[in-house]
């Protein structure tokens, strides 16, 4: 199965680097919802993660010649292009503002439908998974991978030592594997 | 190094989630190429990942697809769809310059029909100017003509009138005969240098065939004093030099004159 997953694998980035319009609309059937719920398991807007999510597959399409096939598989790869584009999202001065501006008490969100356009993203994918590790470690990976910042960053805000923070980090992820498992 | 150890330590989640700094990343590779069993258990966890994660998919909204394509459109449109747009600007480049050169084309057409237009005007312009220049140079000529023979005229006349002033001239009024009771002509007839002149005061016109001949009467006999025309008679009409005579006279005579005067013929009559 390994092998066969694999090679039709190479053939998608293959045919992608060709820019070939079928493939690529292959690879968004197939990959936009795994893609949209990471970034939405960073940027909970859902109006913010339609547009991060279309920014990520522009980027696809745009970066796949940069796409090394020998650093891991194509999905690594998309998942980590999502992710920092998500991040980027979060961490820029608009998001930043308009989330100052949304922290009002009782304000709840509705687009026209009626429905909340805010989701509650802590059951969904990996945060799902994070939620059943310890506190001190749930907080570390949610400042490491879902807001992206470094170690010395994370070392900073949590005033622990650098060591320390990896230490954590490491054991967290070595469980969230088993939790994936 | 354990490789166990190592592939449990949390690293190839580090590197694969991209939580992983540079350094490690470098080692992690380096490690991977090396060690065949790293290699596969990073795999298996992105295969464990990407499949957990598919699980968890949630479905993006329908529009949003639609978004992207829109977006990507200019990058595959260079292949794909500039493809009509360049056969379609070919099509409209040269319908451009057709409407650039017919503007010239007409604008030349209009140039040319103005220019002819004028040409023409010019040309007709200039032909007038030359037969009005033809007809002023013809004027002239004609007021110079017309003034050389004004000035003849009058040196005629000037030299007339000195004669007539001069006082050795003597004046023999000749009066009209039976043939032609009203004729008159004068003789003007210098005392010293002897030169005859004639002015006709009236005569009538003489046929074609026939001239008017003055003679000198000296002695009874006639002498000839020469023949004139009647268009020269306007003034005084310088005639042969006559030494002598007691009377002067006119008769018609054949054109050129007779060698003695026909009598009956007699116009006009004066004694000295």
């Amino acid at each position: 199965m390994n092998t066969t997953v694999r090679y039709t694998e190479q053939e998608l980035v293959t045919s992608l680097k060709a820019r070939d319009e079928q493939s690529f609309s292959y690879l968004y059937d197939n990959y936009s919802g795994a893609l949209y719920s990471i970034v939405l398991q960073i940027v909970p807007d859902k109006e913010l993660a339609n547009d991060v999510l279309q920014e990520v597959f522009v980027n696809l399409w745009k970066k796949i010649e940069s796409y090394d096939t020998t650093k891991g598989r194509l999905f690594t790869w998309m998942l980590n292009v999502a992710r920092n584009l998500a991040i980027d999202m979060v961490r820029s001065k608009g998001y930043q503002n308009s989330q100052k501006n949304q922290q009002l008490p009782d304000t709840e969100y509705y687009d026209k439908a009626g429905g909340v356009t805010q989701l509650s993203v802590d059951n969904i994918g990996l945060r799902k998974i994070v939620g059943k590790l310890k506190t001190e470690h749930r907080v570390l990976i949610d400042l490491a991978y879902f807001k992206g910042y470094t170690h010395e960053e994370i070392a900073e805000i949590e005033s622990l030592p650098l060591g320390t923070v990896k230490t954590r980090i490491r054991s967290a992820l070595t469980q969230l594997r088993a939790y994936l498992k | 190094m354990n490789t166990q150890e190592y592939i449990s330590s949390g690293i190839i989640e580090s590197y694969v989630l991209g939580l992983a700094s540079s350094e490690e990343q470098l080692e992690f590779e380096q490690l991977c190429a090396a060690h065949p069993e790293i290699q596969q258990a990073k795999e298996a966890f992105e295969l464990t990942l990407e499949q957990h994660t598919v699980a968890n998919a949630i479905a993006p909204p329908a529009d949003i697809k639609q978004k992207i394509w829109t977006q990507i459109q200019p990058t595959t449109a260079q292949v794909v769809k500039m493809k009509p747009a360049k056969n379609r600007l070919p099509s409209t480049a040269p319908v451009k310059k057709m409407n650039l050169s017919t503007y010239i084309a007409a604008a030349s057409v209009i140039l040319l029909l103005t220019s002819t237009v004028l040409n023409f005007y010019f040309y007709r312009q200039y032909q007038s100017s030359i037969a009005k220049l033809d007809e002023l140079v013809k004027n002239q000529e004609q007021l110079v003509n017309n003034n050389s023979i004004m000035q003849t005229k009058l040196q005629q006349y000037e030299s007339s009138l000195s004669m007539i002033r001069n006082p050795n001239m003597a004046v023999i009024a000749m009066k009209g005969q039976a043939i032609n009771p009203s004729g008159l002509s004068t003789v003007y007839w210098d005392t010293q240098t002897k030169d005859v002149y004639l002015l006709v005061n009236n005569l009538p016109q003489p046929a074609l065939d026939k001239q008017y001949q003055l003679w000198a009467i000296v002695d009874g006999k006639p002498v000839d004093a020469g023949v004139f025309d009647m268009k020269d008679a306007d003034g005084l009409v310088k005639m042969k030099n006559i030494p002598q005579a007691q009377a002067f006279a006119i008769t018609l005579e054949k054109k050129g004159g007779s060698a003695s005067p026909t009598l009956a013929a007699m116009y006009v009559m004066g004694k000295v």
